[in-house]
């Protein structure tokens, strides 16, 4: 065979991080490996000027706005990444029942492995997981339970360090 | 910011051919595809250097995919060598320098046109079917925008009137390939032109499954350890093909989806449609090391 086009430093990091992306919302509640610490990784992944974009870290802000995005608040925007939980979810973007796709994706920083257990079924889960995130208050999942009406909801993306845990709008979120 | 900033360095090609706009979308739908199971997702579906129908929907995917270590394996109505699967496995190789398999075990990327492998799949694989009409309902609502409504309702009243009057018509159901399923206990999905007797390895499968359709610009998927129920009525069970006793002339394999070769005395012989699996079979069979993984199906009985 002959050369080949070599990844990019760029190519390869965005390709790792939509691998552990993909997983973690395949296999909700299970964490998975990101190449880089932080949101950042997952802006150059997703990001482009066809997005419209909310962060609440103003460094975050401007990583996002150098990729093109338009900015938009809570509301309108169909990527989130926040500093903490969003005390009100009934009024992201959830998409509609005939393009459920509109619905927002957010990326929350927290941390994973003390606390009270959740346990996670639906699809991507082989009978249930357990996972245990402190910093989420249960109140959080009620609401996300209450808000969302399927097909149409918003996805989570939790990240602690290098790692990311995907919630799928369909996973069912149990406080145990 | 400078205009260095705003510049990448000049490369002849993009790594995986896509280019890095395209990949994003590709990744974003597909993300709430896997969120929205058996959802067709739009998406733009760009240029790739195959004709439109040969694939490219699933190649799309794979491009976006792959990477040093994704060792590729492809597939055309089972056989690794048909022009169709290998052309595309240089395509794969050459943009992405990913290295290539015909073994289902060794591969973390398959790509497959209508068929799924015997061997099972585990839950670091990725299933690429591709996907020439991804509209189950189509048949019955040639009007894309209305069998959209149709699927925002989740008003299925007429796929279950089209299954019926087969039944009433011709005793059974005739649908052979691209059984409408039901995913998730929501979204009828169309598997893909898969025969009957693939359908049930989609249902609580450990592999990810993504479908994906270049020319009609749209994909959906199937996560893991998810519900894929073929349409069926309560008294009339769901039947596969009657391969159970065929066995292979080749290999000996029994209880497989087989092709059926015409002969010349007007009577058919049968070789295994999973060629890879039907060669792994001759070379144990010639006593070689070879390891041929959990099937779905043991003796033509599918086994969860």
């Amino acid at each position: 065979m002959g050369a080949h086009p070599t990844p990019s430093d760029f190519e390869a990091r965005t390709n790792a991080t939509y691998d552990a992306l993909m997983w973690a919302l395949s296999r909700p509640g299970l964490p998975r490996d990101l190449p880089s610490a932080g949101q950042s990784g997952i802006i150059e992944t997703l990001i482009d000027r066809e997005c419209a974009v909310y962060c609440e870290d103003p460094a975050m802000a401007e990583i996002a706005a150098r990729t093109g995005a338009a900015m938009a608040p809570p509301e309108d925007a169909d990527h989130l990444f926040l500093s903490q939980p969003p005390a009100r979810l009934a009024g992201l973007r959830q998409g509609s029942d005939m393009y459920p796709e509109g619905g927002a994706t957010l990326v929350i920083p927290t941390r994973f492995g003390s606390g009270r257990h959740l346990g996670l079924t639906g699809p991507g889960v082989g009978g249930q997981v357990l996972c245990r995130l402190p910093d989420i208050p249960h109140s959080f999942w009620a609401d996300r339970a209450r808000v969302m009406r399927y097909p149409m909801g918003f996805e989570i993306f939790l990240i602690d360090g290098a790692q990311v845990i995907g919630i799928p709008r369909t996973t069912v979120v149990e406080v145990l | 910011m400078s205009l260095k900033s705003l510049t990448k360095d000049w490369e002849p090609m993009s790594y995986g051919f896509l280019d890095a706009s395209a990949k994003r979308e590709i990744r974003r739908k597909t993300l709430k595809a896997i969120a929205v199971p058996g959802c067709q997702m739009p998406y733009a579906s760009r240029e790739v250097p195959m004709a439109r129908g040969w694939g490219t929907g699933g190649l799309q995917i794979s491009c976006t995919l792959i990477n040093l270590q994704t060792t590729v394996k492809v597939i055309d109505q089972g056989a690794d060598d048909s022009v169709n699967a290998a052309s595309i496995r240089r395509f794969l190789s050459r943009v992405s320098g990913a290295p290539t398999t015909m073994d289902t075990l060794k591969a973390d990327l398959i790509q497959s046109r209508h068929r799924i492998p015997e061997e099972k799949l585990r839950e670091d694989q990725v299933l690429v079917l591709q996907v020439p009409n991804p509209e189950p309902l189509r048949p019955v609502q040639p009007n894309m925008s209305i069998a959209r409504q149709m699927h925002a309702d989740a008003d299925y009243g007429r796929m279950w009137l089209q299954l019926y009057e087969q039944i009433v018509r011709s005793g059974r159901v005739m649908q052979g390939a691209s059984y409408p399923s039901l995913v998730h206990g929501r979204f009828v999905m169309t598997p893909s032109p898969i025969p009957r007797w693939d359908v049930s390895k989609m249902h609580m499968a450990k592999h990810l499954t993504i479908l994906s359709a270049g020319r009609e610009k749209r994909l959906h998927a199937v996560p893991p350890y998810t519900r894929v129920e073929p349409l069926v009525f309560d008294d009339v069970p769901y039947q596969v093909e009657e391969h159970q006793d065929l066995t292979c002339a080749r290999s000996g394999a029994k209880g497989f989806f087989m092709n059926e070769i015409p002969q010349d005395d007007g009577s058919s012989t049968y070789e295994v449609s999973d060629s890879e699996f039907g060669v792994k079979t001759i070379r144990k069979g010639d006593g070689e090391p070879v390891e041929i993984g959990a099937t779905w199906y043991h003796a033509g009985e599918m086994t969860q």
